[in-house]
Parts: structure tokens; C-alpha cells; sequence
């Protein structure tokens, strides 16, 4: 019996590589607006406006103080209750970069209040504006402390992904699920799953890695 | 130059520059000195506006530095200041350190502002460290790289604020010699600082400062040999009895 398994599971790796596509879609996406809304909210977040700062406080607080789930159905489910329509896919790439942009809003922010102050210091003693501090000055050293984290907060958007098939976008895990059905043996065809998200978070964990070695290096040498 | 009238700070409570009145001509080298929190540091701070004041007026080159709508980025780009812990860019070298305000404050065309660089650096003795990092400079190669920073701004005034306190005896007398040859060339210089061998050689006068106002002003020879105050008197005894 396992062997037949086996050789459906087999035949329906086309179907599991739509859905390592449809992963990495989602996470791709999700990534590129999450860096983007991430760096801009943890720049402000690091300024001195403080209402501004209070509001993106508040921001992450509730995504971080919400399971993502309930996140995902909030923003597919609820909003067209106030007029906004939304497919699977969208839904799922907005919520997902909701996520990934508070989180790196966090990482970003940190790393910028670990620069030294004496830096931002010297910058407006020689007359740079704010914005010129913050591009060659403070950003340049920040992101040495925010490089390892960061991707270490892609290697979670990969994973966190897989929620989003809850509300029936067809990722990996939602192949797996249509699959096990017809393929009743839920540890080959889980470990299948496992395995896919491994091979796409894998390469993510040792750039991690990599880049907190050479970080270590770098920060020691000064 | 620069004109204190009645200038007062406060943080939270503690009041630390209580009614300050000081004029400091162009070309005067003013050594300010005093206990620690006695506000020297703040002094000196306040004329860039590193620090706000929240009460009287501070001119620096017919400039109102205390109105709060003033532009400082003019202002800033003609002072050059020297800081305790150096404060330079680690993740540049000593020629991008040097030239980075020029480039993007002064807007100047990147070979102006290297050769500018590379001679600010020749002159204050560091013409074969200038691709280095910060890193892989000493203590008083980087505070000699600081003063050349500041310079390169072609600045009306150079203020330093304990500039060797940080500095290994050893390396104490290279960053001074710097700093006797610019008073000797005539900048307007303000430095707070224990180094009194300094101050006997360039300094116009004396400022000496305790809990937030000045106690006594003299030109050097007068103030350490014969100081009017009785907190002059047991400052000297302190930092001269060791």
C-alpha cells in the first residue's frame, strides 16, 4: 500500500511544485513590500516625531499582540464588510507584508538607536541635514546590526506564509492538504511539505548565519 | 564672534548654565576650564546649538543661534568642533571622514574637496593615512583627523571640547601642537580643557567656570598664578597637585 502511495505522491509533484511557485509568490511579494514599508516605518520609528512614533508603536503592537491567523481572516473576511472585495491572493500578500513591515520596523529602528549618538553628533555638527545624516552617516552603520535579523525575518515570512492557505490561497501546505485527501498517508505527504519549506528556508538560515559571522568580524575590528 | 548675554539652561531642574555673559573677539583663543559639571561642556556645546538655551541671546558671527526659527546649517558649516570620544565615521576613511561635508554641505565637485582634504590632512601630519580607517588609526592620529574634519570646512571658528581628555599621555603633545599652530595662525578657537600648558602658550584668556557660572576671567599667567576666587584657588590646588 505505501509503495502505491508512494508512486501517486510521485505523480503529483507537478501539483506540489504549483505550490512551492505560489510560496514563494506570496513570500516574494510580501518581502519586497515588507522591506520597503519596514525600513520607512523603523526609520520614523527611530525620529523624533513622537506622535508619529507613538502611532507605529501602536501598529506593531496589535500585529504582534494578534495571532497571524486571525490577522489573515480580519483582512479577507472582514473588509468587504466595509466595501473592500478582496481575492485570496491579494488578501494574503497584504497580510503577510502587514506582518513581515512590523516586524522589520522593529529591526530597523533598533538598529538605528544602536548608533552611536556621538555620530549623529559630529554629522550636525558639520551642518548634514537630517536626511543626509541618515543616508551616509547613521543608516550605513545600522545596517550592520540589522542585516542578520532581517533575514532572519524572512527565513519566519517563509514560513509564516504557509498560513495563508487557510483562507484557500494554494500554497505548499494547501497542496498538502488537498492531497492527503486523496492520499491518505499524512506523514509522507506532510513530510513532502516539510521538506519543500525546507529546501527554500535552508539556504535563507545559512545566509543568516554567514552574515552574523561576518558582522561579529567586522564589529570586532573596531 | 561669539556673545553670551545672560544665557541660561536648565535641565529639568538642574540649572546648568546659570546667566552667562561672555564676548569672545575674532581671533581670541578662549580656554574654558572648571570642575566636572560645572557646565563647560555645555558652554561650548550650546554654540552650535548641540544644545538649546532657553533663555538670553547667543550670537556667534552676528547670527542668532537662540531663535529657534534661525537656519543652523550656515552657521554650522563655519564652525568646526572637536569632540571628547573624536566621533568619527568608522565605516569611511580618513579622506571620506574629511570630505563629506564639503561634498554634501558645501556642495563641492569631488576633486575640489579631495584636494582640499588631502591637504588638511598633510597639515595636521597624517598625509600617508589617508585611505585608513578609523580603526586602524590611533588615538591621536584620529583627533588629528577630527581637527582636519573641521578644517576642511574653511570654518570662522574651531571649537573643541576636552579634545586630549581621551587621549594616552603619549599622544596628548601631537594633538596639542596641532592645535597651537592653528591659535598661532589666528583662528577663532574655544577649548574646553585641563591643559593648562596650553593654555600659557596660546590662550588670550581664561574662563573659569563652577556649577554653571563663570567664576573668574584673567589671561592665563594672571589666573594660574594668582587667582582672584577662592574656588579658583582650590581648583588650581586640585588638578595642580598631581
Amino acid at each position: 500500500m505505501w509503495g502505491f502511495y508512494f508512486n501517486e505522491l510521485m505523480r503529483s509533484l507537478p501539483f506540489f511544485l504549483k505550490g512551492v511557485y505560489m510560496t514563494v509568490a506570496v513570500a516574494g511579494l510580501s518581502l519586497l513590500a515588507g522591506t520597503i514599508v519596514g525600513f520607512i516605518a523603523g526609520i520614523i520609528r527611530a525620529g523624533r516625531n513622537k506622535i508619529l512614533r507613538a502611532i507605529i508603536g501602536v501598529w506593531v503592537d496589535l500585529i504582534r499582540g494578534t495571532p497571524f491567523l486571525v490577522q489573515v481572516f480580519i483582512i479577507f473576511f472582514i473588509l468587504p464588510g466595509i466595501g473592500i472585495e478582496l481575492e485570496a491572493f491579494p488578501a494574503a500578500v497584504i497580510a503577510l507584508s502587514n506582518l513581515t513591515a512590523s516586524f522589520i520596523c522593529e529591526i530597523v529602528a533598533s538598529g538605528i538607536l544602536a548608533v552611536p549618538i556621538g555620530q549623529r553628533e559630529a554629522a550636525t555638527a558639520a551642518g548634514l541635514s537630517q536626511y543626509q545624516q541618515l543616508r551616509f552617516i547613521v543608516l550605513p552603520q545600522a545596517m550592520r546590526t540589522i542585516m542578520p535579523p532581517l533575514v532572519g525575518q524572512y527565513v519566519l515570512l517563509v514560513k509564516d506564509s504557509s498560513v495563508v492557505s487557510a483562507i484557500g490561497v494554494v500554497d505548499i501546505t494547501r497542496v498538502g492538504w488537498l492531497t492527503v485527501q486523496r492520499i491518505p498517508e499524512g506523514l509522507m505527504v506532510f513530510g513532502l511539505v516539510g521538506l519543500l519549506y525546507f529546501a527554500i528556508c535552508y539556504p535563507l538560515i545559512n545566509l543568516s548565519g554567514f552574515l552574523e559571522r561576518r558582522m561579529t568580524v567586522v564589529s570586532t575590528k573596531l | 564672534m561669539i556673545s553670551f548675554k545672560n544665557v541660561n539652561k536648565w535641565y529639568g531642574e538642574l540649572h546648568v548654565l546659570n546667566g552667562i555673559d561672555l564676548e569672545i573677539a575674532k581671533g581670541e583663543v578662549v580656554v574654558v576650564c572648571g570642575p566636572s559639571g560645572s557646565g563647560k561642556s555645555t558652554l561650548i556645546r550650546c554654540i552650535n546649538r548641540l544644545e538649546p538655551i532657553q533663555k538670553g541671546e547667543l550670537v556667534v558671527d552676528n547670527m542668532a543661534v537662540h531663535d529657534k526659527k534661525i537656519n543652523m546649517t550656515k552657521i554650522r558649516a563655519d564652525i568646526g568642533f572637536v569632540f571628547q570620544s573624536f566621533n568619527l565615521y568608522p565605516h569611511m576613511t580618513a579622506l571620506e571622514n574629511v570630505t563629506i561635508a564639503p561634498l554634501k554641505v558645501k556642495k563641492m565637485k569631488k576633486a575640489e574637496a579631495e584636494k582640499i582634504g588631502r591637504e588638511m590632512l598633510t597639515r595636521v601630519g597624517l598625509e600617508d593615512r589617508i585611505e585608513h580607517h578609523p580603526a586602524q588609526l590611533s588615538g591621536g592620529q584620529q583627533q588629528r583627523v577630527a581637527i582636519a574634519r573641521g578644517l576642511c570646512m574653511n570654518p570662522k571658528i574651531m571649537l573643541f571640547d576636552e579634545p586630549t581628555s581621551a587621549l594616552d599621555p603619549e599622544m596628548i603633545n601631537e594633538v596639542l601642537d596641532v592645535m597651537i599652530d592653528l591659535a598661532k595662525e589666528g583662528m577663532t578657537m574655544m577649548v574646553v580643557t585641563h591643559e593648562m600648558g596650553f593654555a600659557r602658550e596660546v590662550a588670550s584668556r581664561v574662563v573659569f567656570m563652577d556649577e554653571g557660572q563663570i567664576i573668574e576671567v584673567a589671561p592665563p599667567d594672571d589666573f594660574f598664578t594668582n587667582p582672584q576666587t577662592e574656588r579658583g584657588k582650590s581648583f588650581l590646588k586640585s588638578i595642580l597637585t598631581h
